[in-house]
């Protein structure tokens, strides 16, 4: 066990000897850290910290995580856990101020180590509970947020709050004129159009030309207007720096304060692990990467409780990402490893550019990152089966009103409500047999399942019944009482009940007492 | 609701002792100090290193070499020397666009002008911070009544006009030691022209207003040594002198400027 653990915890590099592709690899790589960068620079807009937190998340967690893990997963910053960082810390310190960042740092070393403690305990596997339309529901959910998020930046409109959002929208219809600032608006506009155009002609890199068609814009603006008249707000200049080395700032009051945090923390890891293992999972099925899940989850945690350290916050999987690094034909961390790399060099270059980008401009990527998030297509998906359906408009529409970190409740508690329904229905057949009736008996037969046993015994009482339960997979303690109740019972009546069973099943329910009191058959 | 003595009491005690915390407020060392502070504190703090090392703690929005503490003398503190010490001064009508304008507003301009650099949001944690340390200094002041030694002395009537030529002797004379014979600056002192300098925006490119500053200021450690038409002289010379563009007329220029720097 504490090999296997030792095993998992250190970098294997595995598949370094494993023939792959290094150029592709590494081309990859490049593609990746292009695409991240406007993703981490909006992503730090929505967990209210300075644009070069993100940048560096997008260094270091991608490269923690791939370092320590085993898959061509990118991860790095991610929407939803930057949309939960930011509503965790914002009731504790004024955005982006030196005690927020304080918190900040501190929320993600506590869901670094929540995440170490799921790794230990072999958590892995529970996320498989967590129904994929939950998921998609809480993904279409973050979408939602963020084109909220980038209306308020778009539309210009950062001093203002509402309880929920159709308060929002209809105030900003009704007083648009006064409310809107339209040079942000069609920077914000440029963008997108941008964006939806590029598209078309190239999938793959259309953020980007999102991007250019934005600051474009926005250098055209500021060549006309001056920037007290057009009141846009620019990115600004970013103190970066190749080795941002922090010690985050810890002591009794923090930890007094950030208990408060806790709630958010656990949420965080939970929500950041379960994005980052269906990533994972997928790439297990579509490719043949050795891929060890424990090992991720270590990574990650590892990465998270890391990232204060490199003056990042903390991040997950990103599906966009490790799609156009799968699609490029990456198969080997080294792809993330050199993205990390590759960012690192790009935004040195690309630093003194993006002073004058205008936050409008990454707002309508913003808005395009999560229109694409809420797609027609899993409403489609999941409208055939109407619990699936119900879970994933549950979560959304708690999302869109309460906000994600109790959308990520009502998604977990649905997926196993859903799950436990399911699992508890048994399949039940009556056929009449030699010596009274014959039950047969499908499914897992426990607490939760043994009422419907209960009711077809009634319906039949006062008849010899033989219960077959070779098909049944599990049996407990309950199930077990159940049948010594109804076996007295009957035998006080002049009844019979027998039970049909294999040999694993015997050996089982003597343990649990069964054999002295029930006629225990042998198949 | 009827409100008993009781209640009085204890508002009483309450608005005594708010009054009371708020004369007896920690300095800024003892603040320096503390291992946690509270919100308004730290952002206090924040606003404090913000003015005395803008260039590392706002370095987002600044475009030249300056401190905020450059011209704000002693963090905004020193009377005569533009202190900080006024937020009951704000916020102030503006009939031209219809709005009260708060100390938010100054600071950004502060910094698009003086530091020549970019106006940050209004709710920009820096803005923030330096709000709540203005709010901070001006503990004690009487709302809408103008703290003593705000702003600079205003130079009274000499009778002659600022003479440009003049002031280069006395800059050279003067002021060339510290502020380096191009205007540069020296290692430790600010420039006072050129790219680093503030902008033809900034209030400082005032001819009455730097003079003023330079008269009660300048040189530093021996203020009040010029005569008010030295200082007016001098104050015309560096009006002259080659400085960022003012981003409100020249746009064309301050796109180059930027991009360029
Ligand atoms: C080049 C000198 C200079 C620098 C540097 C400078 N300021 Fe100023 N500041 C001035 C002048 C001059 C005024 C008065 C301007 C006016 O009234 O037009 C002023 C006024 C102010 C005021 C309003 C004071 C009042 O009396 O109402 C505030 C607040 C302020 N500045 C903040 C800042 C901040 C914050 C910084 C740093 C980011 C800064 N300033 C940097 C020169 C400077
Ligand atoms: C002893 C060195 C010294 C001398 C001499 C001196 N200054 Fe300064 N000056 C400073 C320093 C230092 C500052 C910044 C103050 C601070 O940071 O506390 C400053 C600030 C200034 C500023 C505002 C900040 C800026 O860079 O724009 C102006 C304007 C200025 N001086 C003008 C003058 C003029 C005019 C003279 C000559 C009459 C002069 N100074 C002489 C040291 C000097």
């Amino acid at each position: 066990m504490i090999r296997q653990l030792l095993a998992e915890a250190t970098p294997s590099f595995s598949w370094s000897a494993r023939p792959g592709n290094w150029r592709i690899e590494v081309f990859a790589g490049l593609v990746g850290a292009i695409l991240v960068i406007p993703q981490g620079i909006t992503f730090a807009y929505l967990a209210g910290l300075p644009p070069e937190y993100g940048l560096y998340c997008a260094i270091f967690v991608t490269l923690i995580c791939s370092l320590l893990g085993s898959s061509s997963m990118m991860s790095g910053p991610n929407t939803a856990v930057a949309i939960l960082i930011g509503a965790a810390v914002l009731p504790l310190a004024g955005r982006g101020s030196p005690v927020y960042i304080d918190f900040v740092f501190l929320l993600c070393m506590m869901v670094g180590l929540i995440q170490l403690v799921f790794w230990l305990a072999r958590g892995a596997r529970i996320f498989q509970y967590l129904s994929p339309a939950a998921i998609s529901g809480i993904s279409a959910g973050a979408g939602f947020l963020i084109i909220m998020a980038s209306l308020d930046s778009m539309l210009d409109l950062s001093t203002f709050n509402t309880t929920f959002f159709y308060e929002k929208l209809y105030v900003i219809a009704s007083d648009a004129r006064d409310l809107v600032n339209p040079f942000s608006l069609a920077i914000g506009l440029t963008t997108i159009a941008g964006g939806y155009l590029g598209r078309r002609y190239s999938p793959r890199y259309f953020i980007i030309i999102a991007v250019s068609a934005g600051y474009l814009c926005g250098l055209l603006v500021a060549f006309i207007w001056p920037q007290p008249h057009t009141e846009l707000e620019y990115l600004g200049r970013m103190p970066l720096q190749w080795l941002p080395l922090t010690i985050p700032n810890i002591n009794m009051d923090y930890l007094m304060i950030s208990i408060n945090l806790i709630p958010y923390a656990i949420t965080i890891a939970f929500i950041g692990l379960a994005q980052s293992l269906v990533i994972v999972r997928e790439l297990k099925m579509e490719t043949d990467q050795n891929i060890n899940l424990d090992k991720e989850v270590y990574a990650q945690g590892m990465a998270n409780f890391l990232a204060p350290f490199f003056s990042s916050f903390a991040g997950a999987g990103s599906f966009n990402r490790t799609r156009a690094n799968q699609s490029l034909g990456a198969t080997t961390p080294l792809s993330g490893i050199a993205a990390a790399g590759f960012v690192l060099i790009l935004i040195t270059f690309l630093g003194p550019v993006l002073t004058y980008m205008p936050m409008a401009a990454m707002s309508g990527t913003l808005f395009i990152v999560g229109a694409d998030m809420i797609k027609w297509r899993d409403i489609k998906h999941y409208a055939q089966v109407r619990s699936e359906l119900a879970i994933y408009l549950a979560t959304f529409i708690s999302i869109m009103f309460f906000g994600l970190a109790v959308g990520v409740v009502v998604a977990v508690f649905l997926s196993v409500s859903v799950f436990m329904l399911r699992i508890s229905q048994l399949e039940l057949k009556v056929e009449p047999g030699d010596a009274g009736l014959v039950l047969k008996v499908k499914g897992a037969l426990f607490y939760a399942s043994v009422a419907h046993l209960t009711e077809r015994f009634h319906s039949h009482a006062g008849e010899n019944l033989t219960v077959d339960l070779q098909y049944t997979t599990h049996i407990d303690q309950s199930a077990v009482d159940f049948f010594i109740r109804e076996s007295r019972h009957m035998t006080a009546h002049g009844h019979k009940l027998t039970l049909l069973i294999n040999d694993r099943q015997r050996k089982f329910l003597e343990k649990l007492g069964a054999s002295t009191e029930l006629e225990l058959v042998s198949l | 609701m009827k409100i008993g003595p009781g209640f009085l009491l204890v508002a009483l005690v309450l608005t005594s002792t708010a009054a009371h915390a708020q004369q007896n407020q920690p300095s800024i060392e003892q603040l320096l100090e503390e291992p946690f502070l509270d919100d308004y504190y730290s952002n206090v703090v924040y606003g404090y290193e913000i003015i005395t090392d803008t260039q590392t703690n706002a370095s987002r929005y600044v475009g030249n070499s300056l401190q905020c503490s450059n011209c704000h003398l002693q963090a905004g503190t020193l009377e005569d020397a533009l202190p900080l010490n006024v937020a009951g001064m704000y916020p102030k009508w503006r009939a031209k666009n219809g709005k009260r304008n708060g100390i938010g507003l100054r600071i950004r301009e502060c910094f698009l002008y003086s530091m020549d650099g970019i106006m940050p949001p209004e709710d920009a944690p820096e803005v923030l911070a330096v709000s709540a340390y203005v709010t901070y200094l001006s503990q004690g002041q009487v709302m809408g009544a103008e703290p003593v030694g705000r702003g600079v002395p205003t130079l009274p009537d000499t009778g002659y006009d600022p003479n440009p030529a003049n002031g280069r002797a006395v800059y050279l004379a003067q002021c060339s030691s510290c502020h380096g014979e191009r205007g540069e600056g020296t290692a430790g002192m600010p420039p006072v022209w050129g790219l680093n300098a503030y902008n033809k925006g900034a209030g400082m490119n005032d001819i009455q207003q730097a003079a003023g500053f330079i008269w009660a200021n300048m040189p530093l450690g021996n203020g009040k040594s010029l005569t008010h038409q030295q200082a007016l002289d001098v104050s015309a010379y560096l009006n002259l002198q080659v400085r960022p563009a003012d981003p409100r007329d020249s746009k064309f220029l301050k796109l180059l400027e930027h991009l360029l720097n």
